[in-house]
């Protein structure tokens, strides 16, 4: 059913009814003939920061989340990151269902933006997820995201045996599945005005609990090709992270390079999202992991440090 | 390669290809709008069933009318006398049309009797990404049966509070509310009280 309210207005009142503006609604009739005196008893509808007061636990533990999620970030501590999928999983995932969906990006694309009252810490969510990529990259991908996190969970755990090395080439090339997808799925809404499609391209309604059994199976097979090929889903599949990607074209700070990086290839086999190609950094594939980052600071093993060290060496004799 | 040749210089040396063209026409010309034409009587069938479903004792309904637009319910016509007026019928996409939830207003058709009192909810369009489990179970609509236009429809109080479907539940039952509040004070007289 498509709405016939112009974007720019309906854009308002998504805005408006985040800011709490109240009066905009759909009452046309003079308060002279109201006979029925609604107003008398009429609950007025609750203010934010009633909303905002009923809905204080859950505002609390993302802040939580999300203070441990920058720290582990800013300071590359990896225990710290494990310690934000595991909650990443437990609350936005098990607990809470919180995840961005494609759904959000597709209601943006016709003025709804997906900030609602009645849902503050998702909202708070959204907006992390989109300012934290303008800013580095797809954090959210790396560390935020319950699907995600769950993958890479998996991936610590199972052992390295199990793991299919996927050639170079092929990876290159899967990773522009999720760009069709995403496109096509864009394409499909705006000409049929229909989202229900969303569960059979993402996995994330799993926490939810609520589904068919065939889309239960379809998880299934999706959660045990991920044992086989790491991070399967967020790599080639994801709408969402191929949506994030095309944004964080645009971050502003970037992982840095050394002009060594040009001959050596320590980080590029290090990374597991196929993110780096010699001195580039792939930046919509990149999900802020960390592991590059944390090379490039160690003395020992980055041929930076080393080179600077061994010329300082033969300075020094 | 000379097939595709072939096809590009004479079409006609391959009957096949004219034949599938002469059925896509037909289909075009005649069964389209054949089609078209049968699907408009169907879906008002279907929409006076929905009516009859509201109000199952209603003999007649109005054309949809007034402003804000509602359709009236009319009992049977008894010797000569106008029929009785039993409620009202509305879209709460038409009456309450800015309320919207994760992806847009929500499509009901509500039922009204003539105290304010709710004769039934048709939840028809949606596009909320877990609708399937809050506003399109039967048990969401059946909430609202009985309930006065006077109530505080607020999940968690007096409707059914949904977790993971929060903004969904909370904007059906606020439409619900406007809307019924809207269409009575524009068309309905109080009861005595």
């Amino acid at each position: 059913m498509r709405s016939r309210i112009p974007l720019s207005l309906r854009l308002w009142v998504s805005l408006s009814a985040w800011l709490g503006v109240n009066g905009v609604s759909a009452q046309g009739e003079t308060p002279a003939a109201d006979l029925w005196n609604f107003d008398d008893f009429d609950d007025v509808d609750p203010t934010f920061l009633e909303l905002a007061a009923d809905q204080a636990p859950d505002i609390i533990l993302f802040g939580v989340f999300a203070i441990i999620a920058m720290i582990s970030f800013l300071k590359k501590s990896k225990p710290l990151k494990y310690l934000t999928l595991v909650l990443s999983v437990a609350y936005l995932g098990l607990y809470q269902s919180h995840l961005i969906s494609i759904t959000n990006v597709l209601g943006s694309l016709t003025g709804t933006i997906p900030l609602h009252t009645e849902t503050i810490g998702f909202s708070l969510l959204v907006i992390f997820g989109v300012v934290s990529t303008v800013i580095w990259g797809r954090v959210y991908c790396g560390r935020i995201c319950a699907f995600g996190a769950l993958t890479q969970l998996i991936d610590a755990i199972v052992p390295a045996r199990f793991q299919l090395k996927i050639p170079a080439t092929l990876e290159r090339r899967a990773s522009y599945i999720k760009y069709a997808i995403l496109f096509g799925a864009i394409a499909y809404y705006l000409l049929t005005d229909e989202n229900s499609f969303y569960r059979y391209i993402e996995p994330f309604w799993m926490f939810s609990f609520e589904a068919s059994t065939i889309l239960w199976i379809g998880v299934g097979l999706l959660l045990i090709a991920s044992v086989f090929v790491r991070n399967l889903y967020c790599r080639f599949l994801c709408p969402l992270g191929a949506a994030l990607g095309l944004v964080s074209a645009l971050s502003i700070f970037k992982i840095k390079r050394w002009s060594e990086c040009s001959s050596c290839a320590v980080c590029e086999n290090t990374c597991e999202w196929g993110a780096i190609r010699q001195r580039k950094i792939i930046m919509p594939e990149c999900v802020r992991c960390d592991d590059c980052e944390i090379l490039y600071a160690s003395k020992t093993r980055c041929p930076h440090w080393l080179l600077k060290a061994k010329k300082k060496r033969l300075r020094i004799s | 390669l000379t097939g595709a040749r072939y096809r590009a210089d004479n079409p006609s040396r391959y009957p096949g290809v004219d034949r599938v063209k002469k059925c896509f026409a037909t289909f075009f010309v005649v069964a389209l709008p054949a089609l078209i034409a049968s699907a408009q009587p169907m879906a008002d069938a279907a929409f006076e069933e929905q009516l009859q479903y509201l109000f199952p004792e209603a003999k007649s309904f109005s054309e949809k009318e007034g402003s804000p637009p509602v359709y009236r319910a009319y009992g049977p016509a008894s010797d000569g006398k106008e029929p009785e007026l039993l409620g009202l019928a509305f879209w709460t996409t038409e009456l309450d049309p800015l309320e919207r939830g994760y992806d847009g207003p929500i499509k009901m058709l509500v039922g009204m009797d003539t105290s304010g009192i709710l004769t039934g909810v048709i939840v028809t369009d949606n596009r909320e990404p877990y609708g399937y489990f809050s506003v399109e179970t039967p048990e969401f609509a059946e909430q609202f049966r009985d309930k006065n236009v006077r109530d505080r429809f607020r999940p968690g109080e007096d409707v059914d509070a949904i977790s993971r479907a929060t903004v969904t539940v909370t904007s059906a039952s606020r439409a619900i509310r406007n809307s019924a509040r809207r269409a009575a004070r524009a068309h309905l007289a109080p009861p005595e009280q």
